[in-house]
């Protein structure tokens, strides 16, 4: 589905990206995961061909994405609200989406049926413009909006982020439908739990790069755990962090 | 604190993402008003002799007192269109250990910080040293002084208050104008009230009683603390951010559906225009240039000199698509991202933008039609320009967005607000301009003005004619500058 070969993005000196070589197979869900500045968005955003790479390409379909415009036609995403018309109402915005996939209102109206549940009452016929949304919910409508189009491939950063937890688990089991009917996922995460239960493969970013391809197993959620914690690496702090504790308690 | 506020404030601008280009706004803007503020310094230096060239010697001070209230009543209108509302990001200050008085404080003294401020000292300050301190004394002359400074803060502070009344319900503003134009109307045009005769009935008393002066001063205080008062019942996030409980119902336009995508594309444009502030003032700014050829054609001297009415039919007939297509795609700039991503090919999106423009255009030139009344010719102008504005005037405009990766707030209101505006923007305007008077003004100069209007009709009408080419042009001008253009867009 994706290929990636030799990807490099630089920003005023310093390599944010450096991918030599990746690929994401049909229907497989990925996960990413990497502390802040890892490059996670930075790669979602050259896989849309929203900014250009220093080096490489990204084959979509075995297409480049740059200078093409046949992945838009299965590809969604949702990276932030600048992906939404704020000025639009929710119900414009899908009806605009809908259309730009030749669905009829009908059908849109039928699938928003289906989604009332997610939206809990607070998206639709609210009287509201995306805009004045707070972001838990322009990230449902950013969602909703992906889902609408019937992607092969669906692509979401944090979309855990700003969500509630009843959400939460309804995105997950939403991704988790997708990916059983052969779409394609690739999510981006800090939550952990969340990834690891979602995800088939975990891709660990670190300054760009990709230093771990794990294929997810019950000791998958232990091992990026393990790698994230704080003071593994030096005995001493965690000692210390348990000299302080009986003081803290008084 | 208040230094650390303005620091702050100094390091926003600095770092502000745009500020080269800014600083070049900036100063052009600093040298007009510069230029300004000398020229009235100039007139209120010489108002003396001005005056004693037109009246005799003792009518002088009477006169000098009835022009006060004329020029504050002035004043005051265009402060309460053009003076800026002083806004300190008072969010991030809010939680911590600041005292409200301390931030409200803030907010209304720099509101004194106003070139508004400067031009009553400069007009008013020399006739007083030159005429009143030699003829009334000292006491006299300061007095006038005084009172000078409290109208202005009055001013000051009584503008800012309905502006920010007026920001929560647009009426008020509507209503204020309303009442100056009636007052303004009332004086000089039925005579019924003389603002003059007020100002004197003040400034001439304050002659002889100069404690006089100590009212204006109570009431210019007065004002500051009715500000700093409803600042401070106010400072609440939700009430400072303009939103409105309003119900948003959600609009189709039936007819655009005939159109496909590129109607769907049209239709988030008109609602993008509608909802929000900016383009909304730039779309009620072109209605109000329709009116332009009232300003003109009636003019004895202008009714036989056609290259005027070529700028004039252009102007009119093409307002829209200077004045919003300037900004071109800055005012998508916020969504960008997403429309780039999601499944709308380019030559569409640009399709759309021509439909938009030719609709504006063609309700402008209908709505013209009634210039006939100054003759068939008008009219014929009208056509003509209507056509080349359709033709060229749009394949310009878009050429230049290709070129414009600034980002637009569209919530901000449009007059003074720069944000948006460079060299690009600047010499689009003058290069929309110029073309068809240097196309017409060689044939006028050999006598086929026929002719001259012709071959602008032909060059529209081919520009019109020749779309698909265009289009295909600048799909792939766009496709060379696309990254430069996205990143400029997120940089908020």
């Amino acid at each position: 589905m994706i290929q990636i070969k030799e990807l490099k993005k630089v920003y005023s000196g310093v390599i944010v990206v450096n991918i030599p070589q990746l690929e994401i197979k049909k229907g497989e869900s990925v996960g990413l995961v990497g502390n802040n500045g890892a490059g996670k968005t930075t790669l979602f955003r050259m896989i849309l061909d929203l900014i250009r790479p220093e080096a490489g390409e990204v084959l979509s379909n075995n297409e480049p994405v740059a200078g093409h415009e046949h992945w838009k036609n299965y590809t969604a995403s949702y990276l932030d609200e600048g992906f939404l018309i704020d000025y639009l109402t929710p119900e414009e915005y899908f009806y605009f989406i809908g259309g730009l996939h030749q669905q009829t209102r009908a059908h849109v109206d039928d699938f928003l049926a289906s989604y009332a549940d997610f939206f809990n009452g607070e998206i639709l016929k609210r009287g509201k413009y995306i805009r004045d949304l707070s972001k838990g919910n322009q990230t449902k409508v950013g969602i909703a909006s992906c889902m609408l189009q019937n992607p092969e491939l669906l692509m979401l950063d944090e979309p855990f982020a700003n969500i509630d937890p009843t959400t939460q688990f309804r995105l997950k089991n939403m991704i988790k439908e997708a990916n059983c009917t052969g779409v394609t996922t690739l999510v981006s995460s800090h939550d952990l739990n969340h990834i690891t239960d979602v995800c088939d493969r975990i891709l660990l970013m670190e300054k760009g790069k990709i230093i771990k391809d794990i294929a997810t197993s019950s000791s998958t959620l232990a091992e990026l755990e393990a790698y994230f914690a704080i003071g593994d690496a030096f005995e001493p702090s965690a000692s210390a962090e348990l000299k302080i504790d009986p003081e803290e308690n008084h | 604190m208040i230094s650390t506020f303005l620091k702050h404030e100094l390091k926003a601008f600095w770092r502000s993402k745009n500020t080269g280009k800014n600083i070049a706004v900036r100063i052009v803007m600093a040298i007009l008003i510069l230029y300004l503020l000398a020229s009235v310094a100039y007139i209120g230096f010489v108002l003396d002799d001005i005056l004693k060239q037109k009246l005799p010697h003792n009518e002088l001070v009477p006169f000098f007192c009835g022009i006060i209230l004329v020029y504050f009543l002035a004043e005051f209108f265009s402060r309460l269109q053009l003076q800026e509302l002083p806004t300190l990001r008072v969010q991030p200050y809010l939680q911590l250990p600041i005292k409200r008085n301390t931030i409200v404080g803030y907010l209304a003294l720099t509101a004194l910080f106003s070139v508004f401020n400067l031009w009553p000292i400069v007009l008013f300050f020399p006739f007083i040293f030159k005429v009143i301190l030699h003829d009334a004394g000292l006491v006299t002359a300061l007095a006038f002084i005084v009172s000078i400074l409290g109208i202005t803060i009055l001013n000051n502070y009584l503008a800012l208050y309905i502006k920010r009344k007026a920001n929560l319900n647009g009426w008020i503003f509507l209503i204020a104008a309303a009442v100056m134009i009636l007052i303004g109307l009332s004086d000089f045009k039925w005579h019924i009230i003389s603002i003059r005769n007020i100002s004197y009935l003040f400034f001439g008393h304050l002659i002889t009683y100069p404690v006089l002066a100590l009212v204006p001063i109570l009431l210019g205080v007065a004002m500051y603390f009715l500000n700093f008062a409803y600042l401070k019942k106010n400072l609440y996030l939700e009430e400072l951010s303009t939103k409105k409980d309003k119900y948003k119902s959600s609009t189709e336009y039936p007819i655009l559906s005939y159109f496909g995508s590129t109607g769907d594309l049209v239709a988030n444009e008109i609602k993008l225009v509608l909802r929000n502030k900016r383009p909304r003032s730039a779309l009620i700014m072109s209605l109000f240039f329709l009116l332009y050829g009232l300003f003109f054609y009636p003019n004895p001297a202008l009714r036989n000199n056609e290259a005027f009415k070529i700028f004039v039919g252009m102007f009119m007939t093409g307002i829209f698509i200077i004045n919003y297509g300037q900004f071109m795609f800055s005012w998508q700039a916020s969504h960008f991202d997403g429309l780039m991503v999601s499944k709308v090919n380019f030559a569409d999106f640009l399709r759309g933008k021509y439909l938009l423009f030719t609709a504006s255009s063609t309700l402008a030139f209908l709505l013209t039609i009634p210039y006939v009344y100054f003759g068939w010719r008008v009219l014929l102008i009208h056509f003509i320009m209507y056509l080349w504005n359709m033709g060229v005037t749009v394949n310009i405009v878009l050429y230049f967005a290709n070129r414009n990766a600034k980002r637009i707030d569209l919530s901000k209101g449009a007059s003074f607000n720069w944000e948006g505006v460079g060299a690009t923007q600047l010499m689009l305007s003058f290069l929309l301009l110029l073309p068809p008077l240097i196309i017409y003004i060689p044939f006028k100069y050999f006598g086929y003005t026929d002719l001259g209007l012709a071959v602008i009709g032909a060059i529209g009408l081919t520009g019109t004619l020749t779309r698909g080419f265009w289009i295909k042009f600048l799909e792939a001008d766009f496709y060379k500058r696309k990254f430069t253009i996205l990143e400029g867009f997120r940089n908020k």
